[in-house]
């Protein structure tokens, strides 16, 4: 694949003894471009959060080996990977992971100081993200001030403001009504049209879903299909992966 | 089902609050054992002369008084408790539980958790009197005894007030828990506390402590009467005038902040207010010494007026700091990007400003009680020390019998008797006499009879044979002098500098009988009682006998040692006997003051009196200490949930293990280091200025070393005490944040 970014190669992740062996991902391989939007879909109990929890290492693989950048992650040693973490990777939690003691942009600013950035820069570089996200207004409020959409705003903001090799996004509408959904989709879209942003988003939602490029969709712990965007409309392709859900089980059958 | 129900939640709860069920046993041992000793039951064998029933009654009402600040502590956890179980009653209620029963089981709970607190520490409390009985026991110089005993008085005792206490704080808690709203519940963990800028807190205490210092300047003018008199020195009339004068400038400014609050910011008054607290400290403080130093009269009760004002001014400069902490590294973190943006600074500041911001209240308390705890800690062997060494002094003859002319104004009026009565008294009772000496005091000119005044009062003089017969009843040599010369003796309290400045100016007095030279021993130092001065004076000269004998005698005194130890209800008889004959507060009010004193009264009523102040005080300290450390640990626990998250936070934004472990040394250093700064920096203030306020006292009856030592030992355990919690606190705190 061309400027390949992500490369997972037959991961596996077992939990229990041998006895009750209970494969939560079973031998799944991949690859994701650079500049890609990838969303991972499936049903709970799919594997797709133990495989984003593998890729971000935040969980470890079984087997296999995950490679980003050309670095195998599941080699990195225990004391190195926060600092791959801090580098390399950006997340977005369904429940927004902020610190209700740090105003939203020291919300920001706080990925970037544990990343060493000169004091000199951060504030104009928190002022261009927030800007970006539509969320300068609010910079000065804690989060518990703001509604749930410009939290996850702020996270978006967080993730991003490194410039990962990749964001990961756990369900990041999860916890959004659905207009605030459609306009987080969209700046997502946007981070990863323009500012060329690697995203991997693990959803049930085919609303969701359907604002990504190529879907993976898992289940029971295996890739069960693969679904590409292309040309379609996203009413075309939202439609396509209510198909797939159907097959696999589960769905659901409006969009707006 | 509910009774099983209790019983899970109480075992889990136990778990939860393991700091809250060791600091109640702590407090219930501790309660039983300083109480054990005032049973009705308990009869330490501590000899004939001693009569311990005098001490019970005032142990007792200072144990239950202190042990009354426990309820704070139970309130405060109870508190806690109640807002992380929110969530869990709203669930109960959202199932169709009544409110009401979820309250009743909550009660059930907290009840059960303090029922087990008080079996153990009674339990605990058994083995701890011992350590009380022990320190009793060398208070009346008996060899140590043991007694395993449960008193059933003192258990019912303990029993009765902790329950009365867990009750009416379980019934609080129904009550608020019935009122609580259940959607408000549900979402009790989302809510945000306050913010500081919103709370009313400060800006209450700051009108409060206007009114306080208007008051403190009207105090200041109406001591007018007293001080404004030109002929005082200065120092005195700079503490007048400043005591006037400081407060009403600091009123003047809370008034012109007011007008003018929009131009300066709440923070700056504050600021400006804590450095004339200070300034008010300063002037509030000097009035006990400048009084003590001058020997000024002052109206009635002002001394304990400007210590209150002390105590309000140095509490308030106390709620100014916290405050301040907070705001100030707020606005700090704001002005110096380069430190806020350093590494995991951010996250630690926002740690530290919200805890501060939501707990300054807290926060102030506890320092005010640490003060207080320290104080007395420190202040309880320096002031037993002070009354035992001063009772070696005072208690040298088994019967003492004094006068004082400062009433009299007539010379036919003054003492000649012999008090006949003690020795029929003591002839009766079978007291064989060893040593008998009546003697009389002198004026060295009789025109001194008439000087009254407190810094003037006149030197009186003994003759040299009742001197010599004093100093054969005491065990030390006669002494002698040549003709024309006389000699000097000294209190134990009598500094040296005044001592030698005294002799430098009366190398020669004048007496009515011709003038006199002082002798090359020109002092005598050893005690020979504290009776034989006159008031205000540290110092009595010792004539030739031919001399004394032609001089005006104004005091006639008695001093008699016994064969054998006056039993304790005999002594008491005898001064009953005496004071019906010689008064000490004659009726007509212008009449000789007679005193006595036995040596058995005096060694029972400074033991009874050195142990009450030594027990409550040590307990005090001990209870106010864990009160305060348990808060302060408890705080940093209870919310462990929410660091748990924020430090989960970290870890995925890529902070390693070891700067996560070392955020949360440097948060809990702070957490229990500020107050606990700001207290050491007070107590060590207050310390000083309470021992220098007594430094006569105490180079006199203990000696520095000794004190210094014993304060020593004391701050070694405070601080032994201080890390054991620290230590808890943090090994507990990291587990439950990175398990």
């Amino acid at each position: 694949m061309m400027n390949e970014i992500l490369r997972l190669e037959h991961i596996q992740k077992y939990y229990g003894n041998e006895g009750t062996l209970t494969k939560a991902i079973d031998d799944i391989s991949f690859s994701v471009a650079k500049g890609e939007f990838i969303g991972i879909m499936g049903a709970s109990g799919s594997g797709k959060t133990t495989l984003l929890n593998c890729i971000s290492t935040i969980d470890t693989a079984s087997a296999g080996h995950i490679y980003l950048d050309g670095t195998d992650v599941t080699e990195i040693k225990e004391k190195e990977l926060a600092r791959f973490r801090r580098i390399n990777l950006g997340f977005v939690f369904q429940d927004f992971h902020l610190l209700d003691t740090l105003t939203i942009s020291e919300n920001i600013a706080l990925a970037l100081t544990i990343n060493k950035v000169p004091a000199a820069e951060i504030d104009a570089r928190v002022e261009s993200i927030a800007k970006t996200l539509s969320i300068a207004d609010i910079l000065d409020k804690y989060p518990y001030q703001v509604s749930g959409g410009q939290k996850q705003r702020c996270a978006c903001a967080r993730a991003m403001i490194n410039n990962p090799k990749l964001i990961l996004a756990d369900e990041p509408t999860g916890a959004l009504d659905s207009h605030s959904s459609q306009m987080l989709l969209s700046t997502i879209q946007s981070l990863n049209e323009q500012l060329g942003a690697t995203i991997l988003m693990v959803t049930h939602d085919a609303f969701t879903a359907s604002y990504a490029n190529r879907i993976l969709f898992l289940k029971d712990g295996r890739i069960f299909t693969e679904l590409l965007k292309g040309d379609h409309a996203r009413r075309a392709f939202f439609d396509k992966i209510l198909n797939v859900l159907t097959m696999i089980g589960g769905g659901q059958t409006d969009v707006c | 089902m509910y009774a099983k129900f209790v019983f899970r939640n109480a075992k889990r709860s136990a778990k939860d609050y393991l700091v809250y069920v060791v600091t109640m046993t702590i407090c219930v041992m501790l309660f039983y054992a300083f109480l054990s000793i005032t049973s009705k039951y308990y009869h330490p064998d501590i000899g004939t002369e001693y009569e311990f029933t005098l001490i019970s009654d005032e142990l007792k009402m200072a144990i239950c008084a202190v042990t009354l600040l426990l309820l704070f502590l139970i309130r405060y956890v109870n508190n806690y408790m109640l807002r992380r179980k929110q969530k869990e009653f709203a669930i109960q209620s959202v199932m169709g539980m009544e409110q009401k029963t979820v309250a009743w089981l909550f009660f059930a709970e907290t009840f059960l958790m303090g029922a087990v607190s008080i079996v153990v520490g009674i339990s605990l409390g058994v083995f701890c009197s011992q350590f009380i009985t022990g320190m009793l026991l060398s208070a009346y110089g008996q060899a140590y005894q043991l007694s395993w005993t449960l008193f059933p008085d003192t258990v019912i005792l303990t029993v009765c007030f902790f329950s009365c206490s867990l009750l009416v704080m379980g019934l609080c808690n129904v009550r608020t828990i019935r009122n609580i709203k259940i959607i408000d519940m549900l979402y009790a963990d989302r809510q945000n506390e306050p913010h500081i800028k919103k709370s009313r807190y400060m800006p209450v205490i700051s009108v409060l402590y206007a009114i306080f210092l208007l008051l403190a300047a009207v105090t200041g003018i109406s001591q007018m009467y007293y001080y404004s008199d030109p002929r005082f020195p200065i120092p005195v009339h700079i503490m007048f005038w400043g005591n006037i004068l400081v407060p009403a400038v600091s009123f003047l400014f809370s008034v012109v902040w007011c007008v003018m609050h929009k131009k300066w910011s709440f923070n700056r008054y504050v600021l400006v207010a804590a450095i004339l607290s200070l300034a008010n400290i300063g002037f509030a403080a000097s009035v006990p010494v400048i009084q003590k130093k001058y020997m000024l009269s002052s109206g009635e009760g002002t001394l304990n007026e400007y210590l209150m004002f002390l105590l309000v001014d140095v509490s308030f400069w106390i709620c100014c700091i916290i405050f301040l902490a907070s705001n100030l590294l707020s606005e700090w973190k704001e002005k110096s990007p380069a430190q806020k943006y350093r590494g995991t600074n951010l996250f630690f500041f926002g740690q530290i400003i919200s805890k501060l911001h939501t707990t300054s209240q807290t926060m102030t308390l506890i320092c005010l009680t640490l003060v207080l705890s320290v104080f007395l800690f420190v202040a309880a062997p320096a002031l037993t020390g002070w009354a035992s060494g001063y009772l070696a002094v005072r208690s040298l003859y088994d019967v003492q019998i004094s006068t004082s002319y400062n009433d009299v104004y007539a010379t036919e009026d003054l003492p000649k008797d012999n008090y006949a009565l003690v020795t029929s008294f003591l002839e009766e009772k079978n007291i064989a006499v060893a040593y008998d000496c009546t003697f009389n005091l002198y004026l060295p000119k009789q025109e001194d009879f008439h000087k009254r005044v407190k810094w003037d009062f006149p030197v009186v003089a003994i003759s040299l044979s009742d001197y010599n017969a004093l100093r054969e009843m005491l065990g030390y040599e006669p002494i002698s002098l040549n003709e024309g010369e006389f000699t000097t003796q000294w209190q134990t309290i009598a500094a040296e500098e005044d001592r030698n400045e005294f002799l430098r100016n009366h190398t020669v007095i004048s007496t009515d009988m011709g003038t006199l030279s002082l002798a090359e021993n020109a002092y005598h130092l050893e005690a020979i009682g504290e009776t034989v001065y006159n008031p205000y004076t540290d110092v009595i000269y010792v004539f030739p006998d031919d001399i004394c004998g032609n001089l005006l005698a104004v005091m006639r005194n008695r001093y008699v040692k016994t064969k054998t130890v006056i039993p304790y209800q005999e002594a008491v008889s005898l001064e009953n006997a005496f004071v019906q004959k010689y008064p000490e507060k004659p009726d007509n009010g212008n009449d000789v003051r007679y005193y006595i004193r036995t040596s058995t009264q005096q060694i029972n009523s400074t033991i009874a009196g050195n142990f009450v102040l030594q027990a409550t005080f040590v307990y005090s300290a001990v209870v106010l200490m864990v009160i305060c450390l348990t808060i302060l640990s408890l705080q940093q626990l209870l919310d462990a949930a929410h660091y748990k998250y924020r430090f989960g936070v970290l870890h995925e934004l890529g902070v390693d293990r070891q700067e996560a472990e070392r955020l949360i040394l440097k948060q809990l250093a702070v957490w229990f280091g500020l107050p606990i700064t700001v207290a050491a920096f007070v107590s060590i203030i207050v310390a000083a200025y309470f021992f220098e306020t007594i430094s006569a006292q105490i180079s006199a009856y203990i000696g520095v070393g000794a004190l210094l030592t014993q304060v020593g030992a004391m701050v070694c355990i405070l601080v032994l005490l201080l890390l054991c919690y620290f230590i808890s606190t943090w090994i507990l705190f990291q587990k439950s944040v990175t398990e």
